[in-house]
C-alpha cells in the first residue's frame, strides 16, 4: 500500500471528470487500497479519484467513529429521495482547514460496485449521505467551495494560494 | 471529505450512548478516535460527567422550555439542549461561548434543522431562569437530581439522610489516597506530598488514608510508579482492618478486582499464608495483576465465578473471606453519575438475589471460627442489612460478630456509612463469624 499526494484547490486537476470503470481487477483494488490508506492518514472520512490525480470513478468513505467500515463505491450513482435539504458543516482533504455550511438533498438511495465489482444499493439520510454527495462532487470536478458565496470561495482561494507559495 | 472536530458533537455522540444504548462511561471515554489535547479531554469529560450528574435537573429544565417533546430519534438533540444547559449552569464557560459551541455541534451531527430550537431553548432558559424557578424548585427531581424509583428508595430507607446523600452523590467526587504500610509510614508520606506541594490530610477513620485537597494525577505522587501509595477511597480502607488478619491464614478475596482491598490485606499482614484474588472478567482482573505488580505483593489472581467454587476452588478451606459483593454502587454515584441513567429499579432486587446466592456459595469454603466480611458500595438495605439477615435465618452457623467503630451508622446487623462530601464513599459492612 502507498500513500498518495492529495491535490489542493485551486490546483486545476481537481477540475478534471473522471472517467466509468469497465473492469473492477487488481490494479482497481490497489487504488482502493492506496486512497484508503491515505484517508485514514489525512485524517479523512472520505476521497475521491480526482483528489489523488487519477481520473476514474471510485470512491472511498469511512464515516464510523473507530475508522473501521471502510466503504468502497465504485461508478456511483445518487438518486434523491423525497425534496428535503439539511446543512452541515463540510470540510475537505483538498481544502484543508476550512469547514463551511453546505446545503444538500438530505435522504438518498446510491448505487455503485464494490471492489469486486458486485453491484450494491445504500439508502440513508445521515452523514454517509452527505458525505457520498460531495464525494461524487468530486468526480465531476466539482468542490464544496463551488457552493458558498464568490466572496467566501474567493477568499478560500487567497489564503490557500498564500499558503502553498511558502510551502514552495 | 474531512471532519472539523466539535468536543460538544463528540460529547453529545458518547452521551447519546448512554442515553440511547445503555452503555456506560467508563466503556466510551477511554476510547477517543481524534487526538486530543489534555485540555481537551479534560473538558470532555467534565462535560460528560457533568451531563449524568445532573442529568435529572436539566430534564426538568427541558420539560418546561420544550412547547412538544421531542421525537425518539432526537435523543442527540436531547442530549445537545442538556450539554447546553449544563454549561450554562454549572460551568465557566461563557454563555455566548456555550450557546455557539453548541448550535455547532448541530451541523456537525448532521441536525442543522435543530440549531433554531437549541438556540431558543438555551436563550430562552436564560432569560427566564428566575421565572421559571419558582415551579422547579417544587420539583423533586430538579432539586435532587436522582432517577425518582431511588429517591423513593432513599426516602423509605433513610427518612432523615435521604437529603444528604443525594446531596453527597451530586458532589465531584474527591480523592484518597492509601500509603503503603509496608513501604513508609503515613505521617513520612505526608511530608512527602507537602514537599510536592500536594495538599493533603490524614484521613479521620482509616489509619493508612490520605485524603487529598484537589484531585491530581497519579503520576504527580511521589514514588506512586514504584508502589509507595494507591488510589482508593477512605470507606474500601476498612475492610482489611476488619478482617482481623494474622500470620499464616488463608484469605479468599472474592470479586476482588482492581485489588485495592487485595493488596491492602497484604500490606497489612505480609505473613499470611496465601491470598486467592477472585474475579469473574477476564480484563479487570488484568488490573488486579498491574496492582499487585506496582505493589510488589503476591497473591493468587484466580478468574472465575464467586457463585460456582466448583469451578475454581482447591477443596482447602479459609480463614479470611472477603466478599464485596456486586451492587448497585449507589453509594458511589459521585465518582459513576452515569448510574443514574443506567440503573433500573428492578435491578435492586435482582442485585439482591445474587448477593445471597453468592453468600450462600463462599460460606461452605469457611474454616470454623473463620470470619466473613460482607461488603458492598450501596446504601440500599436491601442490598445490606437484608441480605445478611436473610442469610443469618438460613445458615445457623452463622453469627453476627459486631464490632466498634466511630465510622458509619450501625444497623440491625453491620454498619452504613454515607457518602461524605470531602469524605469516605457510601459503604457497608457486616461481619459474620462460623460457629463450630
Amino acid at each position: 500500500m502507498a500513500l498518495l499526494p492529495i491535490l489542493e484547490f485551486p490546483d486545476p486537476r481537481l477540475r478534471n471528470k473522471a472517467l466509468p470503470i469497465n473492469d473492477v481487477d487488481d490494479s482497481i483494488r490497489k487504488l482502493a487500497d492506496d486512497m484508503l490508506e491515505t484517508m485514514y492518514d489525512a485524517p479523512g472520512i472520505g476521497l475521491a479519484a480526482t483528489q489523488v490525480n487519477v481520473q476514474k470513478r471510485i470512491v472511498v468513505i469511512d464515516i464510523s467513529e473507530d475508522k473501521n467500515q471502510p466503504l468502497v463505491f465504485i461508478n456511483p450513482e445518487v438518486e434523491v429521495i423525497g425534496d428535503g435539504f439539511e446543512e452541515m458543516d463540510e470540510g475537505c482533504l483538498s481544502v484543508p482547514g476550512f469547514y463551511e455550511t453546505v446545503q444538500r438533498p438530505d435522504h438518498i438511495k446510491v448505487r455503485a460496485q464494490d471492489r469486486n465489482g458486485e453491484t450494491f444499493e445504500i439508502e440513508d439520510d445521515g452523514m454517509l449521505a452527505v458525505c457520498i454527495q460531495h464525494e461524487i462532487d468530486h468526480l465531476d470536478g466539482k468542490l464544496f467551495v463551488d457552493y458558498l458565496s464568490p466572496l467566501k470561495r474567493q477568499r478560500i482561494r487567497k489564503k490557500l494560494e498564500k499558503i502553498h507559495r511558502q510551502r514552495a | 471529505m474531512s471532519k472539523r472536530f466539535n468536543l460538544r458533537a463528540h460529547a453529545t455522540r458518547i452521551l447519546t450512548s448512554v442515553v440511547k444504548n445503555q452503555q456506560s462511561l467508563a466503556s466510551l471515554l477511554p476510547y477517543q478516535p481524534e487526538i486530543l489535547s489534555s485540555q481537551d479531554q479534560a473538558l470532555l469529560q467534565e462535560l460528560c460527567f457533568g451531563v449524568c450528574r445532573w442529568y435529572q435537573r436539566l430534564n426538568a429544565q427541558i420539560d418546561m422550555l420544550l412547547d412538544k417533546p421531542l421525537k425518539a430519534k432526537d435523543t442527540d438533540v436531547k442530549v445537545l439542549l442538556l450539554l447546553g444547559l449544563y454549561q450554562l449552569e454549572f460551568t465557566r464557560i461563557p454563555a455566548h461561548a456555550a450557546i455557539s459551541e453548541t448550535v455547532q455541534a448541530c451541523k456537525q451531527l448532521k441536525k442543522a434543522s435543530a440549531s433554531g430550537l437549541i438556540n431558543a431553548i438555551l436563550r430562552r432558559s436564560q432569560r427566564e431562569k428566575e421565572a421559571m424557578l419558582d415551579s422547579l424548585n417544587k420539583k423533586t427531581d430538579y432539586l435532587y437530581s436522582h432517577p425518582y424509583w431511588l429517591i423513593k428508595r432513599l426516602k423509605q430507607a433513610w427518612p432523615e439522610h435521604w437529603q444528604q446523600i443525594c446531596a453527597a452523590n451530586n458532589e465531584r467526587a474527591p480523592m484518597s489516597l492509601r500509603v503503603n504500610a509496608l513501604r513508609n509510614n503515613r505521617a513520612d508520606y505526608l511530608e512527602k506530598l507537602n514537599n510536592a506541594n500536594i495538599e493533603a490530610q490524614a484521613s479521620p477513620f482509616s489509619q493508612h488514608g490520605i485524603n487529598l485537597e484537589k484531585p491530581t494525577s497519579v503520576e504527580t505522587l511521589p514514588g506512586f510508579t514504584d508502589g509507595q501509595c494507591s488510589v482508593q477511597d477512605e470507606a474500601a480502607q476498612l475492610a482489611a482492618t476488619l478482617l482481623q488478619l494474622e500470620p499464616n491464614q488463608r484469605v479468599l478475596d472474592a470479586c476482588a478486582a482492581p485489588g485495592g482491598k487485595t493488596c491492602h490485606l497484604l500490606e497489612l499482614q505480609p505473613q499470611l499464608a496465601s491470598v486467592t484474588a477472585l474475579e469473574l472478567d477476564a480484563d479487570r482482573a488484568q488490573r488486579i495483576h498491574q496492582n499487585l505488580e506496582r505493589l510488589q505483593l503476591s497473591a493468587t489472581v484466580v478468574k472465575g465465578d464467586a457463585s460456582q467454587p466448583n469451578e475454581w476452588w482447591d477443596q482447602q478451606p479459609y480463614d479470611r473471606i472477603l466478599l464485596d459483593a456486586p451492587c448497585s454502587a449507589t453509594g458511589v454515584i459521585r465518582r459513576h453519575p452515569d448510574i443514574k441513567l443506567l440503573r433500573r429499579d428492578d435491578d435492586i432486587t435482582e442485585l439482591a438475589k445474587l448477593q445471597l446466592q453468592i453468600l450462600q456459595a463462599l460460606w461452605p469454603l469457611l474454616k470454623p471460627h473463620g470470619i466473613l466480611l460482607y461488603a458492598t458500595c450501596s446504601v440500599l438495605p436491601e442490598e445490606n442489612e437484608q441480605v445478611i439477615s436473610t442469610f443469618l435465618k438460613q445458615q445457623c452457623q452463622a453469627k453476627i460478630l459486631p464490632f466498634e467503630a466511630d465510622w458509619g451508622t450501625p444497623g440491625a446487623v453491620g454498619r452504613q456509612l454515607f457518602p461524605q462530601p470531602q469524605g469516605h464513599d457510601g459503604f457497608y459492612y457486616a461481619r459474620i463469624q462460623k460457629q463450630p
